[in-house]
This record gives structure tokens, sequence and C-alpha cells, in this order.
């Protein structure tokens, strides 16, 4: 296996898929650790706005429901995160790619908001529609090798098809990343900064875990 | 290791108020003292520390400590010669800090220097372009084998001008007062750092300082190999002073032109590692 992240610090099997870390993706599962462990304990500011024409401003509040719901899905959000920093299965991966995706526009949905709602609706069109690359990405590299484990592809042996990976990067910047994250920067203007910074974070640490692989298998 | 931390810090900050001499000089002020930041460090760290009564608390302050963890990690990786893979995650990850910064404060001028950040994220892609056209050459991320390659084969800098070029833009895009510092434009008070005062501040400058350590001393060893280490940091100043002259002639752009300038060159780059992957045996 090429060199990428460093030594396996520590594989986790589930029969013959399994997890595996290296100092790349334990630092890149950390920090998703550390992010949602911020959002579970985090209350959300009282984000200040400026009613224009005037001087004058006026505070956003985050109402207690809304507050409950867009954590649970900030934590599930980070949980999604999570589990794609150590999956050694393609498959795995693409699943939480796009459970990212989902609960990014979840942790918006529920702010009352016509502009961001907008843009959340926007960005969950996006999304959708790179669900397409990202599995057919997958699908094409099975076809072609008969496995779907990271590992096993990383090992040499197989010809993983160059349209493959390069479907498989599409999909996953499709989930928020530049250039198809017009949308998505709309959407940070919602209240509620534990929960709303980590539609930012997990798009990110997917499009770094997907580097990773595609220059591994 | 906290010698090398606050070795680096220190020297990152010297380096930022360097880097505010060489600009006010081509612009013809005398300029604030080359030890300035340092000065505004250690003044901030004894100024009165609050909390706005809008943030959120427990965000505000976490996000100046994993703002500290993630370069003093950066640091270690350069040091030990890791994966250049984590390295430049880490900057990505960066903009996550500048976002939580910006937005914990529920201040307006930080939160839309939050979202600056956000759509400003273009300018991380030439970074994976770089990464890609290194590792077509020395088959492998890790620094101590890409500066081994060096040692054997010659400086990167002169096999890959151009990517060299492309991780320069990189950094220039961090450096204060730039042509891409759309993040902390006057117009937005301070940006994202407009909330944060006190301790909280001096937390702030000593991210920056290890950030500016970090990336020059990266951009040394990546592109020139293994020097000396006094040799490293006189390349560093040099590398600096280039990236003043640049920021002292350039006007920052508006942020939708410094998206499509970083988006043009993120091209440009595909563009030339695609050749290279053409061309390569």
């Amino acid at each position: 296996m090429p060199d990428i992240g460093g030594i396996d610090l520590f594989v986790l099997e589930f029969g013959d898929i399994l997890h595996y870390y290296t100092p790349y993706t334990t630092t890149l599962f950390l920090l998703a650790l550390i992010f949602t462990a911020l959002a579970i304990v985090s209350r959300p500011e009282g984000q200040i706005d400026i009613a224009f024409g005037g001087d004058a401003y006026y505070a956003k509040e985050t109402t207690l429901p809304e507050m409950r719901f867009r954590r649970f899905m900030a934590i599930a959000c980070g949980l999604a995160t999570m589990g794609a920093m150590g999956s050694g299965d393609l498959f795995n991966f693409t699943l939480f790619a796009s459970l990212v995706g989902i609960t990014n526009v979840g942790i918006v949905a529920a702010v009352k908001n016509r502009h961001v709602l907008n843009a959340a609706y926007e960005y969950g069109i996006v999304a959708m529609v790179a669900t397409l690359p990202l599995f057919g990405g997958a699908a094409l590299i099975l076809a072609t090798t008969g496995t779907l484990s990271i590992p096993a592809l990383a090992a040499g042996g197989f010809a993983v098809p160059f349209v493959g990976k390069a479907l498989l990067v599409l999909g996953v910047i499709g989930e928020g990343m530049a250039p198809f994250y017009a949308a998505k920067a709309e959407m940070f203007r919602a209240p509620g900064a534990p929960y709303v910074i980590m539609c930012s974070l997990s798009s990110l640490l997917i499009f770094l875990r997907v580097v990773e692989i595609a220059i591994t298998i | 290791m906290i010698e090398y931390l606050v070795f680096a810090a220190a020297f990152g900050l010297l380096l930022l108020g360097l880097h505010r001499k060489v600009i006010a000089r081509i612009q013809m002020r005398p300029g604030p003292p080359v030890w300035q930041e340092i000065l505004h460090a250690l003044k901030f760290s004894f100024k009165s520390t609050w909390v706005p009564k809008t943030a959120s608390a427990t965000l505000y302050i976490g996000v100046v400590l994993v703002g500290i963890g993630i370069w003093s990690a950066a640091l270690f990786v350069v040091l030990a010669g890791e994966s250049i893979l984590i390295l430049f995650a880490i900057y990505m990850l960066h903009k996550v800090v500048e976002h939580g910064f910006g937005l914990s404060s529920g201040s307006p001028y930080g939160k839309f220097g939050g979202v600056r950040s956000v759509i400003s994220a273009a300018s991380e892609i030439p970074l994976f372009v770089t990464i890609s056209a290194i590792y077509l050459f020395t088959g492998s991320l890790l620094l101590r084998d890409i500066i081994a390659y060096q040692g054997v084969h010659g400086p990167l800098l002169l096999i890959v001008p151009p990517v060299a070029i492309a991780m320069y833009i990189v950094i220039l895009s961090k450096m204060p007062y730039g042509p891409f510092s759309i993040v902390e434009s006057k117009e937005l008070v301070s940006g994202y750092k407009t909330e944060h005062f006190g301790v909280w501040r001096a937390g702030i400058s000593v991210i920056d300082g290890l950030k500016t350590f970090v990336l020059l001393y990266a951009f040394v060893a990546i592109f020139i190999g293994a020097v000396p280490f006094w040799a490293a940091l006189v390349i560093m100043t040099g590398i600096l002073v280039t990236l003043s002259f640049v920021c002292a002639v350039t006007p920052m752009l508006s942020p939708f032109d410094s998206v499509t300038i970083q988006g043009l060159i993120t091209g440009l780059m595909l563009a030339y590692v695609g050749y290279l992957w053409w061309v390569m045996p």
C-alpha cells in the first residue's frame, strides 16, 4: 500500500470489512470528534443582524425545539463524518458521504428564514445530483476490479479505472466543495454557529479523505 | 518540544512584523517596528479578557484552542518529516477555525468574515494539485522521502517550478494585507477576528505566528530540500520579503474577483498536472 498518510496505527475488523486509521485519517477523525463534542456542549450564539436602511439592529434567537433538532442533526453529521474517515470500504465511504449531504441540509432545515431555506434547497439538489457520480464511481471500480476494499485495491494487482476515481472525487466535491459550494456558503448565514460549522467541517473532511483514497488505490 | 513551539510562534510573529515593515517602506511610510506583532501578542495576553454576551461561549473559546492545537500539530508534522497530506489537511481545516471565530461571536462583522472564509475555499484546491504533482515525481508524500528525493535529483523548485508557484500563491492567500485577504478586510473591521479580545486575541496571534512559520518552512523543505536550520530561516525570510512586495503593490481584490482568480489558478494547475501525468512514463 503506498505510504500516503503514514503507517497504519489501528485496524478495526468487521468480518471482511475493516476500518483503518493512519496518522492522517486519525487526525481527521479527531477533528471531527472535537467539533462534534463542541456541537454537543455549546449553546447557539445570539446572532446580531443589521436592519438595512437605518441604524437599527436586531438579535436572532434560536428556540429550544429548533436547537434540539439542529444539535441532533449536527451530531449525526459528525458521526457520519467520523465513519467516512476510517472506512476501509469504498461503498461504506460513499454511504457516509451521502449521509453527510443529507445531514447538512437537516442542520439548517429547522431555521425559519426564507433565504437560508432557499440556499438549503439549492444545496440539497446539488448534493443529491452529486450522489450519481459518487455511487457511479464506486460501482465502476467494483465492476472492473471485483472488490470495494480500499486496502485490497491499494495493495496493487488491480487496474483501477481513472474514470472511477474521478467520478468518486467529483461526487464528494458536489457534496459541498468548490466550485459547487455557492449555495452552501449562503446556508452559513443561519444562526447556531456550533451546528452550522459542522456543515463546513464535514465537507472538508470527506474531501480530504477522498483525496487520500484516490491517490492510494 | 515546548521550546520548538515558542521559537516557531515568536519567529513567525517576527516575520509578520517584518511583513508590515516592508509593506510600509514600499508605500513610503515609516511603519511599525519589526517586533510589533510580538508586542501585540504580549499586550493582548495581559489585557482584560471577556466573552461577548451574544457569543456561543464554548465555541468562542474552544475554537482558539483548536486553532493553536492544529498548527502545533502541523509544526511537529513538518519537523518529524511526516506526510504533507496531514499538513495540507490542517491548512484546509484552518478555514473551519476562521469560520468558527467569525460565527461564534454573533457579530455581523465576524459572520461576514466567516462567510467570506468559506467562499474563498477555492484557494485550497491548488494545494491538492501541488500534492498530486509532487507525488508523480517522488512516489511518496512523506516529507522525509521528498527531501531524500531532492538530495538525489536536485530541488523540486527547479524540476517543477509551476507547482512551486502554485504553493507560493497558496501562501500568499494566507498573508495579511494581501490581494486575497478578504476575510479580514477593513470594511468588516477585522473580519472574523473582530470580536476576539484579550487573551483570545493573543491566542489568534500565536496561531498566525505558527501558521506563517510552518507554511514557509514547509515550502523550503518541499521545494528546496535539506538545508541547515539557519539557512532555512534565511530563505524563509527572503520568501516572506517577496510576498510583502506582492502585497504592497497589489490592491485587495473584491470577494468575487478573489475567488475568480483563485479558480483560474486552479484550472491552470489542473491542466499542468494533467500534462505531467500524460507525459510521465
